[in-house]
């Protein structure tokens, strides 16, 4: 191929940034999924689910108030938040009996509730396609290294560094956040110190999966939003938080920011062989660091 | 006299559907997942046509009944879901689906078992070319016929340098060599400037698309279809894509990739398709529209039309052998032609393939419906974008 | 203890001798989806020697089952080779395939070892997926021409039973062997056994190895059955699938995957003839037996069987 035709400077820039507007998404779901696992030690495959709903949600909210930019705005604030109240049943109804089992049962068990999810999204949204828009601000491209790009993903790539400045706020300066990161290590210390570990834990998984949701409701102008959705981003979430380190957030950007962008200047220099980058770049980093990038609590 | 045969002939007829075994059709396809927008269709445009012969006395007396399995897109479990339909249901007729390996599958177990199978939405041009049999009939168009329709389409454009993109499976790249191998052919001078594939459900194309800006082509062919459709038409859109290079996305002028988009769609994209609800303007389809949108409050999509028409050729086919055989329906079916929505269709009797029409067309927004709508349709008959019986007799080693 | 050991041989020989006269009495549908039990129950049953007995997260087991399958289909298609030889490349690919990524992967613990080779075995797949004039790419290979005296379903059947039985025989008897011992003991205390001289990371290699092997076996009968390969036989979704059925099954027992098969795969069947929400009837079925059966089912019922015999010993 004619990697040196497409490998000018402006390309790769232009490449870059959008690896990193999808840093943010990926970002975003990986290190909920991250905190997850990290706190509460259940590798959480309804993350997925929850990110789909997200999206189906987002739509639905926003062309009942009739697909303006108002109900773009307010779904997404609504979407995650609805997510995570759905979480937080599921979390006090089943979850909080099952901590002390082990972690392949309670896998097994997530996998059950992405069947019950999956079946559910079918049965509310149908079969149909479903395409929402940015609002009117966010639509179109600028141009910048003489290549357009989308106005929408300018929006994610300013979010990005809201959202870990944000993470970064709740696991170091809030009460909540200093005791989840101290249970993360050692659970049985923080319940012996007379803490309520039960609520930490609750409280941890809502924001993990608030984290989907708001993933879902990100992309959801991006995409088609579909059954099935859930699919690719649970792999790849998983893989991320493999590569940063399980349960460390800033692995999870880590992860986010590798796979971002070995997938977009992959297909600037390779295009034909995308389908193997993700993969790769796990199998790469494991054989140097077999415990990931960054610290793992586990 | 004339009471007793009244009555004499109502007996009869009560007795022949009380007693005449139901013809019983097997659909086994994927009705979850982001296909079930496709295969939903295909269901409900086969339904349509099954209950207005059964409200008319079925066919040769007998009525039609039919049951559908939800293979998920997977291919064992479709198989499984096959065997089942035929062993413990005792199906006369199989029909489906829209996952080529499964259909690939269908096709080798329906010799065996020697049931007739009516592939009704997978695009491998292989079920009715390589893989074909005498049990096995392709009721929508393949990779070979849509590649083969572009090619004329895109030779009477001015484009020279071109771009190939399209989905990392089967489907993309037998989409796209068939453009690109039939292009050649009728227009040596083209030229090839590069490559891109992305996965199956890639969830961000801008990448890609900026990629293929970088390289400055005349055209793109962009070799996609499914769900991943409408999120490149919205990339397209979001970068000024299609402003900027024209490209050809077989099936993108679709309504399932249309409607949802809605006023947000790009426009000038050149595609192709077997079926549009507005298209052709004829007695035929008006009545088929109407009926459809009746009964399921929807604009059928061109599932809804391959389920019609595979519906009918069954119906046609029994009536003309006269009696309710496999084999006799089969050899009725070769070289039949009923009419369609889209004008007569003819089931070709050296491969089983019905010899569909390609509309091709352009986006464009229009003031009577919400969403774009594919203008300038250019016809290209069902014979000429069908391979030749040669080229079909040497895929099969014959 | 002599009695609940007679037990213990009646009930599998009662179903032994139940499956081998099935082909008088059963319809062709249930010889059939027996066979498919069978086969997905010696899948997982191979997974289970890593997975209860030797605890190690072996997340993507059905790479080497597709890779098995794999391996008979393309002697049987692609060479002229007789038979048997493509019968035995399925263990012999599973078994390498197995070496290859157990290298890499046993340096590695628990979630991560299970995460890489999920990563590997997704490479292994994006090959199988994308070679296309090799190995028929996301079509796959059909209409395989198995030989004619197990082809039939009859035939297919007493093939695969004759084949699941003796492969669950050497896996018990490998279990119980001084290996099996050793194996199990690295799985309660990889520390000790270590300070003992036990090589873990060869045993479990070695463990890696035997399950391949069978995991292949397990491909070609499906070979031999469906007369079909697709890369769905290697891709991750089924190896969640199988975990399911050991966990459901009963994972501390060797015959809890079996019995999970067998569960899943006729829940899979005949729910999904009523009903195309049948992945939810299935989730909330799992989400049951977790809540109420955490040993899985056959786990649960041994534990009740151990405690009347006990009780009835006193």
């Amino acid at each position: 191929m004619d990697f040196a035709a497409n490998l000018t400077l402006s390309a790769l820039g232009q490449q870059i940034l959008v690896g990193l507007s999808r840093t943010t998404i990926l970002f975003i779901v990986a290190s909920g999924l991250s905190l997850v696992l990290g706190v509460l030690r259940i590798p959480n495959l309804a993350h997925g689910s929850l990110y789909m709903i997200g999206a189906f949600v987002t739509y639905s909210v926003a062309m009942a108030l009739g697909g303006g930019a108002f109900g773009f705005w307010l779904a997404l604030i609504v979407a995650p938040v609805l997510v995570a109240a759905v979480s937080f049943a599921v979390e006090r109804g089943i979850f909080r009996h099952l901590y002390d089992r082990e972690h392949l049962m309670l896998l097994l068990f997530t996998f059950s509730l992405t069947l019950v999810f999956n079946d559910m999204v079918k049965l509310i949204w149908g079969a149909d396609y479903r395409s929402l828009s940015p609002p009117e601000v966010l639509k179109g491209f600028v141009t910048i290294f003489g290549l357009p790009f989308p106005r929408y993903n300018l929006f994610l790539l300013m979010l990005g560094p809201v959202v870990a400045l944000g993470l970064w706020w709740l696991t170091n300066r809030t009460k909540i956040g200093k005791i989840a990161r101290a249970a993360a290590v050692d659970r049985e210390m923080v319940g012996a110190v007379g803490i309520n570990v039960s609520r930490v834990f609750s409280s941890v998984f809502v924001i993990g999966c608030f984290l989907a949701g708001l993933g879902g409701a990100l992309v959801a102008p991006t995409q088609n939003i579909t059954q099935g959705m859930d699919h690719a981003i649970i792999i790849e979430t998983f893989l991320i938080i493999i590569v940063g380190g399980l349960g460390n957030i800033w692995g999870a950007l880590l992860g986010a920011l590798i796979f971002g962008l070995t997938d977009s200047v992959g297909i600037l220099i390779c295009p034909q062989f995308a389908i193997v980058f993700p993969y790769a770049a796990v199998v790469t980093v494991l054989l140097v660091r077999p415990k990931g990038l960054l610290k793992s609590t586990w | 006299m004339k009471k007793v045969v009244l009555i004499a002939g109502m007996l009869a007829l009560i007795c022949s559907s009380a007693w005449a075994k139901a013809i019983k059709v097997g659909i086994v396809d994927c009705y979850s997942g982001p296909a079930s927008t496709y295969t939903n269709d295909v269901r409900d445009g086969f339904k349509l046509y099954v209950d207005q012969v059964n409200g008319a006395g079925g066919v040769l007396g007998t009525p039609i009944e039919f049951t559908t399995r939800d293979s998920k897109f997977k291919v064992d479990l479709g198989l499984r879901e096959a065997k089942e339909l035929i062993m413990r249901e005792g199906v006369d007729i199989l029909m489906g689906t829209i996952n080529s390996a499964l259909a690939l599958a269908l096709a080798d177990l329906s010799a065996k078992e020697k049931i007739p199978f009516f592939s009704t939405f997978s695009k491998s041009a292989k079920i009715t070319g390589e893989k074909g049999n005498r049990y096995v009939f392709g009721m929508n168009e393949n990779t070979t016929m849509a590649g083969k329709a572009a090619a004329v389409g895109l030779a009477q454009k001015p484009y020279v340098k071109y771009w190939i993109a399209g989905d990392d499976y089967e489907y993309g790249h037998a989409i796209a060599e068939g453009v690109w191998d039939n292009l050649k052919k009728l227009k040596p001078e083209v030229e090839l400037l590069g490559q891109s594939w992305w996965k199956v459900g890639e969830p961000d194309f801008t990448p890609y698309i900026t990629a293929m800006l970088a390289a400055k082509p005349d055209a793109v062919i962009i070799a996609t279809g499914g769900r991943d459709c409408v999120p490149f038409l919205k990339a397209a859109q979001a970068t000024g894509f299609n402003q900027k290079v024209p490209f050809f996305m077989h099936t993108a002028t679709e309504l399932s990739t249309l409607m949802p988009l809605g006023q947000e769609a790009p426009e000038n994209v050149i595609g192709t398709s077997n079926y549009f609800f507005y298209y052709p303007e004829t007695a035929e389809n008006k009545s088929f529209v109407e009926s459809f949108q009746s009964a399921y409050g929807r604009p059928p999509k061109v599932g809804a039309m391959y389920g019609y028409v595979t519906a009918k050729f069954i119906v046609e086919g029994y009536k003309k052998a006269g009696k309710v055989d496999t084999e006799k329906l089969i050899d009725a079916l070769e070289d039949m032609t009923v009419d369609s929505p889209v004008g007569p269709l003819t089931m070709r009797g050296g491969d089983h393939q019905v010899m569909f029409p390609m509309f091709m067309g352009i986006t464009q927004k229009v003031p009577e419906y919400d969403f774009l709508k594919a203008s300038d349709i250019v016809t290209i008959p069902g014979d000429q974008v069908m391979p030749s019986m040669d080229e079909i007799k040497a895929a099969r080693g014959q | 203890m002599t009695q609940s050991r007679f037990q213990a041989l009646v009930i599998p020989a009662v179903l032994l001798l139940a499956l081998a006269f099935l082909p008088q009495f059963g319809t062709r549908f249930y010889i059939y989806l027996v066979s498919l039990i069978l086969i997905q129950g010696l899948l997982a049953t191979s997974l289970n020697l890593l997975l209860g007995f030797g605890g190690m997260y072996q997340f993507h087991h059905a790479v080497f089952y597709g890779t098995g399958a794999y391996a008979t289909a393309l002697v049987l298609t692609k060479t002229g080779s007789p038979a048997w030889v493509a019968f035995a490349a399925a263990p012999l690919a599973g078994g390498i395939l197995s070496l290859l990524i157990g290298v890499v992967c046993v340096r590695l613990s628990k979630l991560y070892f299970g995460m890489l080779q999920i990563s590997l075995g997704s490479l292994v797949w994006t090959i199988v997926y994308r070679w296309y004039n090799f190995t028929g790419g996301d079509d796959g290979i059909h209409g395989i021409p198995v030989p004619d005296a197990i082809s039939s379903g009859v035939g297919a059947y007493y093939f695969t039973l004759a084949v699941t039985v003796v492969s669950l025989f050497i896996l018990y008897r490998i279990i119980r062997s001084p290996f099996g011992m050793t194996f199990q003991a690295v799985r309660d205390n990889p520390v000790r056994c270590e300070a003992i001289g036990v090589n873990v990371r060869v045993h479990q290699l070695i463990g890696m190895v035997i399950a391949g092997a069978f995991a292949g076996i397990a491909g070609s009968l499906f070979v031999t059955v469906e007369g079909s390969v697709f890369p769905e036989l290697m891709f991750w979704t089924l190896s969640l699938e199988i975990l399911i059925m050991c966990l459901l099954g009963g994972w501390f027992t060797f015959f809890g995957p079996m019995l999970g098969a067998a569960v899943i795969v006729s829940l899979q069947t005949f729910v999904g003839i009523y009903t195309e929400y049948w992945t939810m009837v299935l989730g909330i079925v799992l989400m049951m037996l977790i809540l109420l059966l955490p040993q899985g089912v056959l786990g649960f019922f041994m534990e009740r069987w151990i405690k009347i015999s006990r009780s009835e010993e006193n």
